[in-house]
């Protein structure tokens, strides 16, 4: 399969994803997806400059990231894909991603959003698009790092915040 | 003077501000700043451009960040490409720090910027190795 792991993790290529899980997975291509973050050129300039040893960086909107996994050419590759938010997460399987699982990875506090752990912050609408992805049968996880246990993490949020979880 | 703002995960920015007063005393235009764990990249963006903003005489500045593409590292990179006389020097160590706080009166940017290149790995060597070469 050459998407091995989705992550949404807001601060995208950092600490975290060079060190730990670069060493643990061998990482062909990590694809940065965000459609905001693609159209940015400081920000890509930047991506890219900090691409590790051993794998290449793309930074794609979320439709070219879908289109080119789906593509020959990402046959032969191990991708590790950093998506920005649950929104990005939800948008990619809404376009066609077919992968099993999404991690969450780092979401940091932003106006609006309510706590579920030290290091994830969730806004009304990132809960909305985790329930959707919840109910297409895709399992959601919560790892920081690659050896945190990889246990169904939707019962967490939805027992947290009941508010937003809740079915319209 | 050129100023100087140290970006770390955690407490390290401020522990090596610490260190460096116990060696080379107390440090104008010297600030740390430090990434907390629930904390986004423009949020660490914000808190070094006021830093930067304290220390800026006219001269510059010059960021000193732990880890190469890591997040104290974007943030300051994001800033850095947005202003003039600023620039990024990874993997700080605080040998490299006291040469700087000693060398920083009179010298430019520029200047600083080598000085931290060569202090920073010249400083990294084992007991062994300097024994032997004794």
């Amino acid at each position: 399969m050459p998407v091995f792991h989705v992550r949404m993790d807001n601060r995208l290529i950092h600490g975290q994803i060079l060190v730990s899980w670069n060493s643990a997975f061998k990482i062909d291509h990590i694809i940065v997806t965000n459609d905001k973050v693609a159209n940015d050129p400081l920000q890509v300039t930047l991506l890219k400059a900090v691409a590790p040893l051993n794998a290449k960086v793309s930074v794609l909107t979320i439709k070219d990231c879908v289109d080119y996994c789906n593509s020959p050419e990402a046959e032969k590759e191990n991708i590790f894909i950093l998506a920005k938010y649950p929104e990005d997460g939800l948008a990619l399987l809404e376009a066609g991603l077919k992968i099993p699982v999404l991690n969450l990875g780092n979401q940091a506090f932003v106006r609006g959003s309510q706590k579920i752990s030290n290091t994830v912050f969730l806004t009304e609408s990132g809960v909305k698009a985790l329930k959707k992805i919840h109910e297409m049968g895709i399992r959601i996880t919560c790892r920081m790092m690659p050896n945190d246990p990889d246990t169904e993490y939707w019962p967490t949020i939805e027992k947290t915040l009941p508010q937003w979880a809740k079915s319209d | 003077m050129v100023g100087i703002v140290i970006v770390s995960h955690g407490a390290m920015a401020n522990g090596m501000l610490d260190a460096a007063r116990m060696i080379v005393g107390e440090q104008e235009g010297m600030l740390a700043v430090s990434l907390e764990e629930m904390e986004d990249v423009e949020g660490l963006i914000e808190k070094i451009a006021a830093a930067v903003e304290k220390v800026d005489t006219g001269d510059g500045v010059l960021v000193l960040v732990d880890v190469f593409g890591a997040s104290p590292f974007n943030a300051s990179a994001r800033l850095t490409l947005t202003r003039d006389k600023m620039d990024v020097i990874t993997g700080m160590n605080l040998p490299m720090l006291l040469e700087l706080a000693i060398h920083r009166q009179g010298s430019s940017l520029d200047e600083l910027v080598k000085i931290a290149l060569e202090a920073g790995p010249s400083s990294i060597k084992t007991l062994s190795e300097t024994l032997k070469s004794k």
